[in-house]
């Protein structure tokens, strides 16, 4: 019973963190229908930006409030000088701006692996292997924090999207951008906001993963593949789902391991890809219809 | 008077034809082609090889090269992928022509490498990659330094023979990967051997963040020893898990790999205290230059060497001997030198023998290594010891 208990905490609490990482992508997805395919390299830049704060002595939970500014501005020029110039030329198609993505996760992985060689980094910090127990389950003290703040993010969003007017104006060019703009919705500027948020939020997983897991600069590929899974099994462009993403593929992945073995971790992820695709093409969105 | 200007003319010019066949002679270089893993996620340890590589080469060819000519390394990145390896390897061959081949990092794309310089004769020697296979399939250009990945925990086999004897039961952990597999399918049978049981044996993926739910099933099963063959991050990651979940084995043993760089005492902190590992390789042991290697590539780089580069270092050295003693430098001439290949170098005396089913393979002794209060230090067999063991390891409750 020990064993169960310890992977289902070990599975959520790692779905916690997965969340967060996939609620980025799915909102690129969702307001500009393009997957954006360096967004695990986002993450890792953020990383590094948490270990060279971590060098200077900066907690990297303060270091959040520092990489994630710093992302969504990244991304808001990535937003503004490269993929926005690709929809107004009329000969490219939209998936050129997917290309695009994923040249400038490439570009990024060799400036980072350029300044900090491919060194491994570590963030360790006093409560990176700080634990404590429930009963017989121990519950890691960096990875429950990242999960109450994963949650609180999404939270904070899901009333940002729903309550603020920038918020509807991204929904609104989510649903139907042609319409949006005949409403005088400024969809540029919307489609710019929203891939720096995009960046801040996966920035925020990056600063929360930092001192619990480590840092090299081909970090990014593995995780935009997870970030692209948990957005397919949410459903594209929803955060609740996103949500149920996260923790169906952290769980999948702990309960698969335990019961399977841990070498198959990927393929029971990969697995649980396809079905979903297969009998739930909408994703988890089809059952929460948010 | 014009016709003496003439002749000394001609006697210039053929003076200088001379000089410049001369310089063109000792300018012309021995190519040699290294297979290194130089971007991806083994790059790590492809740089430390390429590092090592280049010094070696450098410093011979400061004593004036090999017959006269200077040494120049030509670096492939495998990025380790195997189709990648391949196709370097053939490039290496058919453009750059190369007439000797070295590198060689991980076990799968040594695997998928070797072939090609077989089919097309080109001697390869072996720095690192580590699955028995690589030698076991009588290729005559094939040759290898390092010990195959099952000789790996022979010193860890005495030390259980010898210290642990309490030792009954043990889990078994090991990336699902060439050289994870086959050391652990090595260790199995050792364990077999020694009469220990084995309770829990799990791969896992690398790069893994979670491995709480595998150390739970090894918690669950309480073994004497905990085995674990990983590289750096992964171990790291093991380790520190190891503490949170309060895993309490008598001794925590790495087979190689990752346990012994720097950066696993880094990032594990605490957690890596007392963990044991195989090693292959430490500067303090009696080898010529071994310890003159170690202090230079740390003065030079800034950075810690270790066994993988000590193996590079070594290659080099085999490399430069063969060629050396070749009646020519033709790959053909080149392999049978390699063959006759009898030399003291870095990582211990080389010679390439046929023993089990492997051909062409150098045999060496392991050794076993501790980390104490953050250093690494050689504790088994006594004869190298730089510290005495600390056995049984203590447990995570009791330590400060």
């Amino acid at each position: 019973m020990d064993v169960f208990l310890q992977t289902i905490v070990a599975g959520v609490l790692k779905g916690g963190l997965y969340a967060l990482i996939g609620i980025g992508m799915t909102l690129i997805m969702g307001v500009m229908g393009i997957i954006n395919l360096a967004h695990g390299q986002l993450m890792m830049l953020a990383m590094y930006v948490t270990f060279v704060l971590s060098t200077m002595g900066v907690d990297p939970y303060i270091a959040l409030f520092i990489a994630m500014p710093l992302l969504f501005l990244l991304g808001v020029a990535i937003q503004k000088f490269l993929l926005n110039p690709l929809i107004k030329a009329d000969t490219i198609l939209p998936e050129n701006q997917v290309l695009m993505t994923v040249g400038i996760g490439m570009v990024v992985t060799e400036i980072v692996r350029f300044i900090f060689t491919s060194d491994y980094k570590s963030v360790t910090t006093t409560y990176s292997e700080r634990t404590f127990f429930l009963g017989n389950i121990s519950f890691s003290v960096a990875l429950t924090i990242a999960f109450a703040i994963a949650l609180a993010f999404t939270g904070a969003m899901f009333w940002f999207l729903l309550k603020t007017d920038l918020g509807r104006s991204i929904r609104a060019t989510a649903q139907d951008k042609d319409a949006a703009t005949l409403m005088g919705v400024n969809t540029g500027r919307i489609t710019v906001i929203t891939f720096g948020l995009g960046s801040g939020l996966v920035a925020a997983a990056g600063c929360l993963l930092a001192p619990v897991y480590y840092v090299f600069p081909d970090l990014g590929g593995p995780f935009t593949a997870k970030a692209f899974i948990i957005t397919i099994l949410g459903g594209l462009g929803s955060t609740v789902g996103a949500i149920f993403g996260g923790v169906t593929l952290g769980l999948a992945e702990s309960l698969g391991a335990t019961y399977f073995g841990m070498e198959f971790e990927d393929i029971v992820g990969l697995t649980i890809f396809i079905l979903v695709l297969l009998f739930l093409p909408g994703g988890f969105k089809r059952l929460t219809k948010v | 008077m014009k016709g003496k200007v003439g002749k000394a003319f001609v006697v210039a010019v053929a003076a200088m034809a001379i000089m410049m066949t001369g310089s063109a002679w000792s300018a012309e270089t021995i190519k040699v082609g290294v297979l290194l893993p130089l971007t991806g996620s083994q790059a790590k340890f492809g740089e430390i090889e390429k590092r090592s590589y280049e010094m070696a080469a450098e410093e011979i060819n400061a004593k004036g090269g090999v017959r006269g000519m200077k040494i120049e390394l030509r670096f492939e990145d495998d990025t380790g992928k195997p189709d990648v390896g391949r196709s370097a390897v053939e490039k290496l061959i058919s453009r750059d022509k190369v007439p000797v081949l070295t590198g060689g990092y991980s076990s799968s794309v040594t695997l998928a490498a070797t072939p090609v310089a077989q089919q097309f004769k080109v001697p390869f020697v072996i720095s690192t990659g580590s699955d028995d296979a690589i030698t076991e399939k009588k290729y005559d250009y094939i040759f290898r330094i390092n010990p195959p990945a099952s000789e790996y925990p022979n010193a860890v086999k005495t030390f259980l023979q010898g210290v642990a004897k309490d030792v009954k039961t043990v889990a078994l952990l090991y990336e699902n990967s060439a050289f994870g597999q086959s050391s652990s399918k090595s260790f199995e049978k050792d364990c077999g051997e020694l009469g220990l049981k084995i309770l829990v044996k799990e791969g896992y993926q690398a790069g893994a963040i979670d491995f709480k739910p595998v150390l739970t099933k090894v918690k669950a099963a309480n073994p004497d020893m905990i085995y674990m063959v990983s590289y750096v991050m992964d171990a790291s990651l093991l380790m520190r898990q190891s503490k949170e979940l309060r895993i309490n084995p008598k001794l925590f043993v790495g087979g190689g790999a990752g346990f012994t760089l720097p950066e696993f005492a880094k990032s594990a902190g605490a957690a890596a205290d007392g963990v044991y590992s195989a090693t292959l390789w430490l500067e303090t042991l009696p080898f010529p230059g071994a310890k003159a290697y170690f202090d230079k590539f740390q003065k030079k780089y800034g950075s810690e060497t270790e066994y993988h580069g000590a193996e590079a270092y070594a290659a080099m050295q085999v490399v430069a001997d063969a060629l050396k003693r070749a009646k020519s430098l033709t790959p053909k001439d080149i392999r049978d030198a390699l063959a006759a290949t009898n030399v003291k170098t870095v990582f211990g005396p080389v010679k390439f023998i046929s023993y089990g089913k492997m051909t062409q393979q150098n045999k060496l002794d392991t050794y076993m290594v501790q980390w104490q209060k953050g250093e690494l230090e050689a504790v088994w067999p006594k004869s190298v010891a730089t510290k005495k063991y600390i056995y049984p390891t203590p447990n995570w409750d009791k330590r400060k």
